[in-house]
């Protein structure tokens, strides 16, 4: 095993790949047209590329993608795994010869899940590097504030894909037409969560959420799904973008303790959402938490398992709801393909954002990693249907042509002037042994959830 | 240590009193005039904020996109201070964004809607001037800007402290002028004194000493001669004195 991947590494091309994406902070540094030339030759030496030789972001041998995501920070599992779920893909892409002859390359920056610098980094992408597209960006508040920049530069044809997040902006006007979604949106995550809450007679329903877009959006989906009930909220509580799993979330869980709610919807992100739980858990309120997919239900599971002495104590009342199948359903053929990738490519964090202080440990499947690879895999699709010749103006066209495409997962992709999102399924999942598994009978989880608050 | 004449004592404390007179009308003004200068500028600040929004909100609220109106008044919270609060209901009063954290306090969330500004106590959060401005004149609901009163005191408490230590470095220097210069006029009186004193006990008048004293041309130099001629009148015989003066 150790020798295949020894060689795999040893191919031209992949190395090169991963040499691109270590030098990349340093050009940026230094900002210098000849020494980007020579870090874009770095990505591929078996092509003499030069930086004139890129035309919006496409040279003879390569395609270059922009992304800004949460690489440093509290939520830096999410930027990261979504990257390796994306590279698992792209690296096998990349040794076969790419697309069309090209390989696939990333430009990355690291903008923690805040807006100022996803602003800073996306112009950059667009005036300095002049990627060809953007792509696996990550969280609400980041998308949100970049969302107007496409907008400003639309004659340069600039195009989003595939951002971690199920908000709204990006789906309806005035932005949607600029990007293209794969994943469930939060308003169908939070009405699924909240059918299903009221179907098994919890129609008292409480919402803890981030103060900001993506806390908003959780939020507004819930209102929705429930003012369909003529129910509303009871309770809802805040907490700060960044709050780390140290915090003390105590004022909240008291908060939601006055109105006792039958179910909490959690709209946040894994570290202040585990500290939620285990200070509900701890304070008396035992009632099923959910939370959505942005969550990284990996990661956040992770810090319970570490930090508590019966975790499984906490792991009792999750339930998290996902926009991709189980990673553990290999019946499935995308599934089984990631669980291939990921085992043969072993992606790891971009050397660059690699901390020394604080190491990330990565999770060997997830389905932050999940949804980046079959964003990975939708996006070599349009760069295939976009031909040997690809420019932006093409794009539109190549995503619209996609009709009914099998990713793997059991769900068809389609896109058109109208629908800009591929993906609408939500699976539900709640914890066993330790994992995530998914949740198939409510009323069943239900009864589990009342005896496990009455043990 | 300079000692103050006994002539003068109430002119220094009375100079003392009058320093303390101004710095307090002085402080009392200057609170007056900062506090209605700041939190009328507060006001304006959260009248344009809360007009800001509620003009860039319309587009926003009719798509229904509550996310991209949260992101609008997020960006809004550095400009207000860390203690600012913007919270927008809409036409059916329900607040629909909102930057409380760790919830809405209940003051608000439980009130009846105001429009114009207000003062708002917010419990365990201090004193708050709240300014509100109408969405599509009211009828898309209201935006409602809070900023933190600490904020005008703090500024007040600034100044008061830059003021306060100038006043009294200009304070500690006119106290040891003053008294200098009360000692300096104190001097002659103190002179003439002695003299009179050496004259009433017919002793001899020591030239050299008194002689500074006599040739003065202001009032001390005159009761000086005029000492003179009483002692003179009083016992011609006596010597020691000058009488060609």
């Amino acid at each position: 095993m150790k020798t295949k991947k020894t060689d795999r590494f040893s191919n031209p091309s992949r190395r090169a790949v991963v040499k691109g994406l270590v030098a990349s902070p340093l050009v940026l540094a230094l900002g210098t047209n000849k020494l980007r030339a020579q870090e874009l030759s770095q990505m591929s030496p078996n092509t003499q590329t030069s930086n004139s030789e890129f035309v919006n972001g496409v040279s003879d041998s390569q395609i270059i993608l922009g992304t800004s995501a949460a690489f440093t920070g509290p939520s830096r599992g999410l930027g990261i795994e979504l990257y390796r779920g994306a590279m698992a893909y792209f690296h096998d892409l990349n040794s076969r010869g790419g697309v069309h002859g090209r390989e696939i390359t990333f430009k990355l920056y690291d903008d923690g899940y805040q807006p100022d610098p996803a602003v800073n980094n996306t112009t950059k992408l667009m005036r300095e590097d002049k990627v060809f597209a953007l792509f696996g960006y990550v969280g609400t508040p980041t998308v949100t504030r970049v969302l107007p920049l496409l907008k400003k530069f639309q004659e340069e044809n600039f195009l989003l894909f595939f951002p971690f997040t199920g908000a709204q902006p990006q789906r309806q006007l005035p932005y949607g037409p600029f990007a293209f979604n794969l994943r469930a949106s939060y308003r169908q995550e939070t009405g699924g969560l909240v059918e299903n809450f009221i179907n098994v007679g919890r129609e008292k329903i409480g919402v803890f959420y981030q103060a900001d877009a993506y806390g908003r959006s959780g939020w507004a989906g819930c209102r929705e799904a429930l003012a369909k009930h003529n129910l509303k909220m009871v309770g809802e509580a805040t907490y700060t973008r960044g709050t780390q799993y140290t915090a003390d979330l105590k004022d909240q869980v008291d908060w939601f303790m006055r109105d006792k709610p039958d179910a909490i919807v959690c709209i946040g992100a894994y570290a202040a959402c585990a500290a939620f739980l285990r200070d509900a858990v701890d304070g008396g309120l035992q009632i099923p938490i959910a939370n959505l997919s942005f969550v990284g239900s990996e990661n956040l599971l992770k810090l319970i398992t570490d930090s508590q002495e019966s975790p499984e104590r906490y792991g009792q009342f999750l339930v998290n709801s996902q926009v991709v199948p189980s990673y553990n359903d290999l019946s499935l053929e995308g599934v089984q393909l990631y669980d291939e990738f990921m085992t043969k490519n072993a992606p790891s964090v971009p050397e660059q954002f690699a901390s020394k202080e604080e190491e990330y440990k990565t999770f060997d499947r997830s389905f932050v990693s999940l949804e980046g690879f079959l964003n990975a895999k939708l996006m070599t699709e349009i760069l295939t249907r976009l031909g040997p010749e690809p420019t932006r103006e093409g794009i539109e066209e190549a995503v619209f042509s996609i009709q009914d495409l099998d990713l793997g997962i059991g769900e068809t992709v389609s896109f058109n002037e109208d629908r800009r999102q591929g993906l609408d399924r939500v699976y539900y999942t709640v914890v066993e042994n330790g994992s995530f598994v998914p949740l198939r009978d409510w009323a069943a989880s239900s009864n589990a959830w009342n005896e496990a608050a009455s043990s | 240590m300079m000692k103050i004449t006994r002539l003068f004592q109430w002119t220094v404390f009375g100079m003392i009193a009058l320093f303390g007179i101004i710095g307090f009308t002085n402080a009392v003004v200057t609170i007056t005039a900062v506090d209605r200068d700041l939190t009328s500028k507060s006001a304006d600040n959260s009248r344009n904020i809360a007009k800001a929004i509620a003009d860039s909100s319309v587009d926003i609220l009719l798509n229904g996109d509550l996310s991209t109106l949260q992101s609008r008044i997020d960006q809004m919270l550095p400009v207000l201070g860390i203690d600012g609060y913007v919270y927008i209901r809409d036409e059916h009063n329900e607040i629909i964004a909102h930057t409380f954290v760790p919830h809405i306090p209940e003051q608000i969330s439980e009130s009846e809607p105001v429009e114009g500004t207000i003062e708002r106590n917010l419990k365990g959060q201090g004193d708050f001037l709240e300014v509100s401005h109408p969405i599509l004149a009211g009828v898309g609901g209201r935006v409602h800007v809070g900023i933190d009163q600490a904020i005008v005191s703090l500024t007040i408490q600034r100044a008061m402290g830059y003021q306060i230590w100038i006043i009294s470095g200009i304070f500690i220097i006119s106290i040891f002028l003053g008294i200098l210069l009360v000692n300096l006029a104190s001097n002659p009186i103190q002179q003439l004194l002695q003299y009179a004193v050496a004259l009433a006990k017919t002793e001899e008048v020591e030239e050299t000493r008194h002689e500074k004293l006599r040739k003065r041309k202001d009032e001390a130099g005159d009761l000086a001669r005029l000492f003179e001629y009483f002692a003179l009148v009083a016992d011609p015989k006596r010597s020691g004195i000058d009488t060609k003066q």
